[in-house]
């Protein structure tokens, strides 16, 4: 009854958010030729890396070219539906209007993650799935059913993940309110998954698998698509990505009482 | 002009301050990439592991150096009208947005030299090998470099008296940057066609050039056909900016108002 309301909930933010860029159509052409523009110049880094070498860390063409799917994919994600929120919960904390989403009967974690939604960042996502399918098709590898389930369950677990980590972030907007924009950390961190993990050495290698599991985040996905997986890796993504969730509530509850001590 | 400048490089160095935690995070930002990139190249051939750890530092470092970032401000102030208020101070705008460039690259140099001079006394990798001339050339090249960039950045700043998204125009030519300047790969390892194109485009002498003087890549007659070429781009960025600067203040009287 509560996943419905909620699905009610955000069903609306969708629609006042369609009606706020249908206002902005004329910039729609300029947004696609971006994108396309964006994975163009992904492929053609990966077309010059693999000019030089017939493996990344292991991975073949092809299989380079469905993780860099997977990437945009869960990138064009973040672009729509997390991104445009962080300046404005940074605005909200700096100004005090924050009150007012705590009033509201919503949950206000849910409601400062995703109030404002930028449609033509789904361009990403559609861009995303077509690399997939490119790298897919240069592998000469048709998916099983049992890959596709397993894909889309680890996927489920990266969207959650990405979801924390991101929602981390944010909150310490509570603290940091002087930076316009926190989002390029996790940019910065985020740019690491878009390689394999087995490419990085030492002590990197650790830090983005085990501490901020980039890795985990989009080369499980791709590897699953792949048929690479075992049901261990999957179980354990959907733990890490659980586990990561319920640190993220911990936290936002956390500053939501440092707020109130300060905001009076 | 001296007695100005030190005025406005004082101003500049106040403004700074007041933001030194973005500044400081900012600079933080750009690591990442190379430092991605480096690991990429380091797995393809990881027999040269070493001189790829000192290129993209090196990378790191030019890229800091030469950085231009008025493109952006230019944007914002004349889209929002605050260039205006510039224009009616008896000081031509460019030297603002001089001063400024020279305050933070100062930073950035006396953040980066301590922390290159660590990080060599424990990775012989990040020991450089430059004669007295080459440590000259080098020097001169990012100096050259970063007006390059400051350039062409000011100049794409100053479209934006026509176009409204001089930004997104400038992205662009930031992305082939990314190409040709030798960010995403020494010029050395591009297919043949891109490696000629870099040669031509000013984009290799605002950061793999003074990399290549620094590695010996670039001695005696690629050096001066280089310096060359890249002073041929500075005459015609400058014309090109002057243009623009004159076209401009045409423009924006008669919308402006």
């Amino acid at each position: 009854m509560n996943v419905r309301r909620y699905g009610r909930v955000f069903r609306e933010f969708f629609r006042a958010c369609l009606v706020e860029e249908m206002e902005y159509r004329s910039e729609f052409f300029g947004n696609v030729i971006s994108s396309f523009f964006g994975i163009g110049m992904a492929l053609l880094t990966i077309q010059i890396f693999f000019y030089q070498t017939d493996r990344l860390g292991g991975w073949t063409y092809g299989e380079v070219l469905v993780l860099l799917g997977v990437f945009n994919t869960l990138r064009g994600c973040i672009d729509f539906a997390l991104r445009p929120n962080m300046p404005r919960l940074l605005e909200h904390v700096r100004r005090g209007t924050l009150d007012y989403v705590l009033t509201k009967p919503v949950d206000s974690m849910f409601y400062v993650s995703f109030r404002h939604l930028v449609f033509w960042r789904l361009i990403d996502v559609v861009l995303g799935f077509g690399v997939i399918g490119y790298g897919l098709y240069v592998e000469r590898y048709v998916p099983s059913v049992a890959d596709v389930l397993v894909f889309l369950v680890v996927m489920a677990a990266s969207f959650l993940l990405i979801y924390s980590l991101w929602m981390m972030l944010m909150t310490t907007s509570f603290w940091v309110v002087r930076i316009d924009d926190l989002s390029f950390i996790f940019d910065s961190f985020f740019e690491t998954a878009r390689f394999p993990g087995s490419m990085y050495r030492g002590a990197v290698r650790m830090v983005i698998t085990y501490i901020l599991p980039a890795v985990l985040i989009t080369n499980t996905p791709a590897l699953a698509l792949l048929g690479k997986w075992s049901a261990r890796t999957a179980f354990a993504a959907l733990v890490v990505a659980l586990l990561f969730l319920w640190i993220a509530r911990r936290f936002w509850r956390f500053a939501l009482r440092f707020y109130t001590g300060a905001g009076g | 002009m001296i007695r100005k400048y030190i005025a406005l490089l004082r101003m500049k160095y106040i403004e700074m301050l007041a933001y030194r935690l973005a500044t400081f995070v900012w600079m933080t930002g750009a690591i990442t990439q190379p430092l991605i990139t480096m690991f990429v190249w380091m797995n393809i051939h990881p027999e040269e592991s070493e001189s790829f750890v000192f290129y993209f530092m090196a990378v790191i470092f030019v890229e800091r150096m030469t950085s231009a970032w008025d493109v952006w401000e230019l944007d914002r102030e004349i889209r929002e009208g605050t260039f205006s208020n510039l224009l009616l101070r008896p000081l031509h705008p460019i030297h603002w947005a001089i001063a400024e460039n020279i305050v933070y690259k100062w930073l950035f140099l006396v953040i980066l030299v301590p922390v290159w001079t660590v990080g060599a006394a424990f990775w012989p990798a990040l020991r450089p090998h430059m004669t007295g001339s080459q440590i000259g050339w080098f020097l001169l090249a990012v100096v050259l470099g970063a007006a390059l960039r400051f350039l062409l950045s000011y100049s794409c700043g100053l479209l934006a008296f026509w176009v409204t998204k001089v930004a997104a125009v400038y992205g662009v030519i930031d992305v082939i940057s990314l190409f040709l300047s030798g960010r995403i790969a020494p010029l050395e390892l591009l297919p043949p066609r891109l490696q000629e194109w870099s040669e031509w485009l000013p984009f290799r002498y605002m950061i793999s050039f003074p990399i290549e003087i620094a590695t010996g890549a670039a001695d005696g007659g690629e050096l001066v056909r280089g310096f060359a070429i890249a002073g041929g781009w500075m005459v015609v960025l400058t014309a090109a900016l002057q243009w623009l600067w004159r076209a401009g203040m045409r423009k924006n009287q008669a919308v402006g108002g």
